[in-house]
């Protein structure tokens, strides 16, 4: 376990840190801690209040005893770093719980209340299935089954207005049916309840009346948006997990209390903020990718430390290999972000998969062709390398033959790497194939790059980039083990690894800010007579937003506020956010500028706009964020002597063994530089250098990997 | 290897596996390089195009071509399932000359066999390394408009080709690198939305920029001789994995007849009939028997080429199902070929219109479904429901502008399958399509919904049920509020149940249900409506599979709670006796001991039954015959004369055979020119 080399004097500023204190909630200086969960291990980062140094920690994962490791970290803080729970000044913590509860399909038995006419909302969802060819092809099963879908009579019309009042007795009828069906919870989603929440409101009125015991979800709170499937099933989530989350975290807060921490535990939030956990209880829809977005905040804080404007994160575990786009160190947002077998449409970090992992697994087809995937023995069993029961082999036991991996402590001494039974696992597919094991176990590695390049590649058309001007940052267990050659294949110049890439989502809690989304359907033409509800809208979230702030997060600092608008041309199905200048707003309204805003946006997304053509406002939407003071990473000196490996160690790389130094990641600092073929060993992950690269250490000790001919940098 | 599959006697090599000459660590490299060409091709057509076509409905292709015109790589998940492995070929070959920088186009279905209506506009582009043309790069969009006699271009009732808009033979739109103004002038003469059209065609033209730099990037990494051999291997590598497929299939003769509701507006069924032979890893699919061409705008302009990729929807669907790992390329096409008898519904000639070969391609996945399902009926799932009316409302709003908007589809699931229930309201060979959120819909237009979901009892009953049919209800407000419902169709034929299931509930369209007067609308696609009209629309329910009387009583039950099933149906069709929500056990048992019966392999439903009672096998292969040797413009009403005199009554006497060899002999007396023409080709 190493203290980390993010020791620190020097703060680095964000660019959206225009003032670099803001004030902490709790108030005293002392340690701040991250903590992140994952399927194998639990990653701590620790800092120091005064002079922004963090330290990393790393202990099992006890997915038996959900909380346990937090106590055992803890310990752990205070044995190694001296560090009493009265002295942690800020908590955050990340957290699968919410995903896991859907995975595994073990929440909360709820029922779902609908205008009449409108059961099938979820069964029919947007009709669309995934796989397109397969005639075959099941849908997943609902997370409320169509015996457990009451209809209730009332109706609102498209502009608001009441059509059909509530009837009582329909409310009645369903809280009996859902009382004799046994569900345990509510969720209410009304047509057009975006515009007009109090039908749902009277629903709940009456269910409270009717049946108090049973908690009741609205959509028109958890996230009121137009398109009723997408409103439904993003409230249907949330009451789903509620529950387990609410549970989860409750255990969490009492075991803090008991060890005591006394700062009140912030959880990371889907779109790369925090907030508190007593909120998270109840509002588990905004925390249910916390712990993806968790890391992609960690990479983008070191994109920005490392001045890196434009960045693609690389995060590759057991199971897949997943990538978010990083600008100016902001990470993209979207919506639609995928929760086991559903979407779910709240602003979160926007990531997507691109690959297979390291766990996956590789095998040939009848014809004698290799495949890498779909198949993975992720974290249970793992590689066969592991010695923990796997049999076929993986992406990392193809690195294992290759003599990348093993020649040093893994997982912080909890894996004992087995080179004989990873080779004995290729064999096979080297017999079929009729080549040695060595050029199977890097075909291996060709085949799970190719399969990345082409998501990456898919990426790069999307967003329609130049991956050249892009830098990746490569994390996870087997991200910098595969990111130089996929920088390579797809054209990127640059990687980094960071110098801890096992704890970063650890570290992201720590730098995310207080911060939450709110939204506002107005579904009008954009043009003058629309100026006033914009207005109005605005300064309605923008009240709501900083009550929020100030009142529920204790945040007595100047927020930063960011507005913005889903807009689209008359006709498109589709809308695209518009960030607004907060001078558009000013004075009524700026028509022009805000019209003038979309296009522009339309232009560079898609690459023409139509001046001539009427615009829509969707949504209005409004970023609230408390600014959290972030670790300042300090300069490193300058190394006094060349980087010396540790030892050679015997390599097949490109075709051929060769004598390839081993350096230690301890011993790297500032200003060492070296030249590919390279491995660099730490104890969360392993770095492989090319040919034709050029490793540089830069000052705050990321490795940068200058990729193909260039020099080093 | 090419050569070998596409010579019309032997429709595969003896192992195009043997016929692979790339190392196979390395294979799949390739085909991942080539598949992310491809796909950047089809992200940036998607980012930069205008249309709502592509953004929503993705109506487009992106391709890889060898030299020759065969797709060797398109992109896995995006795009339009129909048109994968169209072969561009024959229209590759009508440009003489090509240069580097040269872009060609083509949207006529009578020049190449590439574009199959007019909408679809098709480009091209040669690459070149070092004056060596080594492949192509190509796509299409569905343009929203082409000209033509009604708006967007397609109507069923059109009867000839030059009323489905303006069309462009192959033709360089680009020529080393210039644009050809004159083309893009005339073409903007002709539409209704030039301007969407304009953009449409330079994302098109974007799009194969990218895909050439691409595929230059992949040649550079792989050296110009592992790029020319490895995309030959990529198809013979996907011929290999399908030829393994079809080996799974007993060899034998399949025959499968499948029909259309109309013909034309109002018209006779369209029968589509598909004889497979499967042999030794490949196979015939013969359409021979097949409905004549149409003077409706059914037909589909296949060219009669053997691998025509609208003739093989049907077969990619069936041999994806079975094995998921196939390599989607036209590769996969070389285990088959079709006979497509020129002047049928599969095979039309100029100046046959073309425009809704939906509906019939559509049919023709359904026959293959079913041909296929005679040979393994364990492995595949009875019919999807097929009819999925593309529902649009028209109309204007208070300022008198055109507001036009999709509401639909409006179709049914997947049959049920081998070991699971089809999916309910879409799935299967539909299962692309995305709906129109009701809170959308009615912003948007002035129309308010009673009612969208399922249709309770609309999926025919099984072991493994069928999809239910989407239901959807609503009023309209306006004027002259034109809805069109494009590709209805099923409200006669249902969709066929599998190993004694059921077959599926028919759809209906219906004019004010709850008034006095409700009007069936039967298979109709446009309908004009006024204020305070309702209309109310089921898509057909798909097949059961299985026999509903071995269905789990508990999972029947379940569907009744849900209000998927009745107590009736749950009774009359799987033998479930309920006692409020829970199975009432001896009953059940009791009941299903009385009701079984033996159940055919195929339940075509209450309606064709009784149609092929009258037309069955004999009078079709009857009148096949005489229609073979009738000109090609008077077939289809020669197909109206003979169903006339057969519903007369007249000769009925005589069998079957010679019933219809009579009418036709009558024909030819009174319309002695019948006679005296040329049989046409076959």
């Amino acid at each position: 376990m190493s203290s980390c080399a993010l020791a620190c004097r020097e703060p680095v500023a964000r660019s959206v840190e225009a003032e670099s204190n803001g004030s902490i909630p709790g108030g005293n200086v002392g340690y701040r801690v991250g903590v992140d969960i994952g399927g194998s291990f639990t990653d701590f980062a620790v800092m120091d209040e005064a002079d922004g140094s963090v330290h990393a920690l790393k202990v099992f994962s006890r997915p038996d005893r959900p909380g346990e490791e937090v106590l055992e970290g803890m310990q752990q803080i205070g044995s190694r770093y001296g560090i009493s729970p009265a002295e942690i000044s800020y908590f955050t913590h990340g957290t699968t719980v919410g995903v896991n509860s859907v995975l595994q399909r073990k929440g909360l038995k709820l029922a779902l209340f609908v205008t009449e006419g409108f059961r099938d909302v979820l069964e029919v969802a947007r009709l669309r299935t995934t796989d397109m060819f397969d005639l075959l092809a099941t849908r997943p099963a609902p997370l409320i089954t169509r015996d457990r879908v009451f209809p209730i009579s009332e109706r609102i019309d498209a502009d608001g207005t009441e059509l059909t009042p509530v009837s009582e007795a329909s409310v009645a009828a369903a809280v009996t049916a859902a009382k004799a069906k046994g569900c345990e919870g509510i969720v209410v989603s009304l047509l057009h309840s975006y515009r007009h929440a109090g039908h749902e409101k009277i629903v709940r009125d009456i269910c409270a009346r009717l049946a108090p015991e049973l908690p009741v979800f609205l959509s028109s709170e958890v996230w009121p948006i137009v398109r009723e499937y997408e409103r439904t099933i993003t409230s249907t989530v949330s009451g789903y997990v509620q529950p387990r989350v609410a549970h989860y975290l409750g255990s969490l807060q009492t075991a803090l209390k008991n060890v005591g921490v006394v700062p009140e535990l912030k959880v990371t939030k889907s779109n790369g903020g925090v907030m508190s956990a007593e909120q998270g209880k109840g509002n588990c829809i905004q925390m249910i990718l916390s712990g993806t977005a968790s890391g992609v905040i960690g990479a983008s804080f070191i994109a920005s430390a490392a001045k890196v404007a434009k960045a693609m994160s690389l995060d590759i575990g057991g199971t897949s290999a997943d990538v978010a786009m990083i600008f100016d160190g902001t990470p993209q947002y979207g919506v639609g972000e995928r929760i086991g077998d559903f979407n779910i449409f709240i602003p979160s970090v926007s990531v997507s998969s691109v690959g297979q992992g390291g766990g996956s697994i590789a095998w040939v087809d009848k014809l004698g062709v290799l495949k890498v995937g779909p198949e993975s023995a992720g974290s249970n069993p793992g590689p066969v390398c592991y010695g923990r029961g796997g049999t076929r082999p993986t992406v990392t036991d193809s690195f294992v033959v290759c003599g990348l991996i093993g020649s040093q402590d893994l997982g912080y001494n909890a894996v004992k790497i087995d080179a004989e039974a990873a080779r004995r696992a290729i064999e096979p597919l080297a017999d079929e194939l009729g080549v040695t094991v060595e050029r199977t176990a890097e075909a291996i590695q060709s085949l799970c790059i190719s399969g990345m390049y082409s998501g990456v590649s898919g990426l790069v058309s999307r967003f329609g980039i130049d991956p050249r001007e892009f830098t990746l940052i490569a994390f996870g267990g087997a991200g910098p083990m595969l990111g130089p050659m996929l920088a390579r294949e797809v054209g990127m110049r640059e990687v980094l690894v960071p110098p801890t890439p096992g704890v970063l989502s650890a570290l992201g809690g720590l730098v995310a800010d207080l911060k939450s989304d709110f939204i506002r359907t107005i579904y009008t033409e954009l043009n003058a007579r629309a100026m006033p509800a914009i207005a109005e809208a605005f300064a309605d979230l923008e009240a709501t937003g900083r009550r929020w702030l100030r009142e529920e997060q204790g945040f007595t600092g100047e927020p930063h506020i960011t507005y913005a608008g889903d807009l689209r041309y008359g006709g498109q199905s589709y809308e695209i956010e518009t960030i607004f200048d907060p001078e558009w707003l000013k004075a009524g309204g700026d028509l022009a500028a805000i019209t003038d805003g979309f296009h522009v946006r339309h232009e560079q997304l898609f690459g023409h706009a139509d001046r001539h053509a009427g615009v829509q406002v969707i949504n209005l939407r409004l970023v609230i964020a408390g600014q959290t003071p972030r670790p300042s990473l300090p300069l490193q000196a300058r190394a006094m002597s060349a980087a010396e490996p540790k030892l050679t160690i015997r390599a097949w790389i490109e075709g051929e063994w060769h004598d390839v130094p081993l350096y230690m990641r301890a011993d790297l600092t500032f200003g060492h530089t070296f030249s590919g073929p390279a491995v660099v060993a730490q104890p969360d992950c392993t770095t492989v250098v090319p040919h034709g690269c050029h490793v540089r250490v830069d000052e705050i000790g990321n490795l940068r990997i200058s990729i193909g001919a260039g020099g080093v940098q | 290897m090419t050569a070998v599959a596409r010579a019309s006697e032997t429709p595969a090599p003896a192992s195009p596996a043997a016929d692979i000459k790339t190392d196979r660590i390395a294979l799949q490299t390739f085909a991942d390089h080539c598949i992310a060409a491809v796909e950047a091709m089809a992200f940036t057509l998607m980012r930069t195009a205008h249309s709502t076509f592509v953004k929503e409905t993705e109506d487009f292709t992106c391709a890889l071509l060898t030299p020759d015109g065969a797709t060797f790589a398109c992109p896995r998940t995006m795009g339009t399932t129909w048109l994968f492995g169209l072969d561009y070929g024959p229209a590759i070959k009508m440009i003489a000359d090509y240069e580097e920088g040269d872009v060609c186009i083509t949207n006529d279905p009578y020049s190449g066999s590439v574009a199959t209506h007019t909408p679809d506009i098709h480009i091209w582009k040669p690459i070149f390394i070092d004056g060596d043309l080594v492949c192509f790069v190509a796509g299409h969009i569905h343009n929203t408009d082409i000209g033509g006699a009604v708006p967007a271009s397609l109507s069923r009732t059109l009867t000839e080709i030059q009323q489905e808009g303006i069309c462009i033979p192959p033709s360089k739109l680009v020529s080393r690198g210039v644009l050809n103004e004159d083309i893009v002038k005339i073409l903007r003469a002709n539409v209704r939305v030039p301007k969407q059209n304009w953009g449409d065609l330079n994302a098109q033209i974007a799009s194969v920029a990218i895909g050439e730099r691409k595929i230059k990037d992949v040649i550079a990494r792989f050296g110009l001789p592992q790029f020319k051999q490895g995309i030959e291997d990529m198809l013979s590598y996907a011929h290999a994995k399908a030829q393994e497929v079809v080996r799974t299939i007993p060899d034998g003769q399949y025959f499968h007849a499948e029909y259309a509701d109309e013909d034309s507006d109002g018209g006779l069924p369209c029968r589509i009939a598909i004889t497979l032979t499967i042999k030794d890893g490949s196979l015939v699919l013969d359409y021979t028997g097949s409905d004549p061409q149409l003077t409706s705008s059914l037909n589909m302009p296949t060219g009669g080429r053997e691998q025509h990729a609208l003739t093989m929807v049907g077969l990619g669907y069936v041999l994806y199902t079975l094995d998921k790992t196939l390599l989607m390329n036209s590769g996969v096409y070389r285990v088959g070929r079709a006979i497509l008898p020129r002047g049928s519904v599969v095979h039309a000639v100029a100046p046959a219109a073309v425009g809704m070969r939906s509906l019939t391609c559509i049919v023709t996945q359904l026959g293959t479904f079913g041909a296929f399902a005679k040979a393994i009926p364990e492995r595949l799932g009875a019919s999807p429901a097929g009819g999925n009316a593309l529902m649009f409302v028209r109309t204007l709003d208070i300022e008198g502008r055109t507001i036009m908007a999709s509401v639909g589809p409006l179709g049914g699931g997947a049959g049920g399958g081998p070991s699971a229930d089809g999916t309910d309201g879409a799935g299967a060979s539909s299962a692309y399509l995305k709906n129109t959120p009701i809170e959308i819909s009615e912003s948007e237009i002035p129309i308010r919904f009673k009612e969208y979901g399922l249709a309770p009892d609309s999926g025919g009953a099984g072991l493994w049920r069928g999809g239910a049919g989407l239901v959807m209800e609503f009023e309209v407000f306006a004027p002259h509020t034109i809805i069109t419902a494009r590709n209805r169709d099923r409200s006669m034929y249902g969709c066929w149940g599998l190993k004694g299931g059921y077959a599926g509930a028919l759809s209906s369209f219906i004019l004010n249900p709850q008034s006095p007067e409700p009007k069936q609308l039967g298979n109709r696609d446009v309908v004009t409506l006024q204020p305070g009209d309702v209309i109310r629309t089921i898509g057909p329910g798909a097949g059961g599979w299985g026999d509903p009387l071995d269905r789990d009583p508990e999972q029947v039950a379940l569907d009744v709670a849900g209000g998927l099933v009745s107590a009736e149906q749950a009774r009359a069709a799987y033998g479930v006796v309920l006692s409020g929500d829970s199975v009432d056990l001896p009953a059940t048992r009791a009941l299903r001991a009385q009701s079984r019966r033996k159940r055919p392999l195929f339940d075509y439903g209450p309606t064709r039954t009784a149609y092929e009672e009258v037309w069955n096998e004999e009078r079709y292969r009857a009148l096949t015959r005489v229609l073979t040797h009738t000109a090609i413009t008077w077939r289809h009403w020669v197909k109206n004369q003979v169903f006339a005199a057969v519903a007369a009554g007249r000769h009925a006497d005589a069998g079957e055979t010679e019933q219809i060899s009579r009418i036709y002999e009558d024909l030819t007396q009174r319309f002695p020119r019948l006679r005296t023409i040329e049989p046409s080709a076959h």
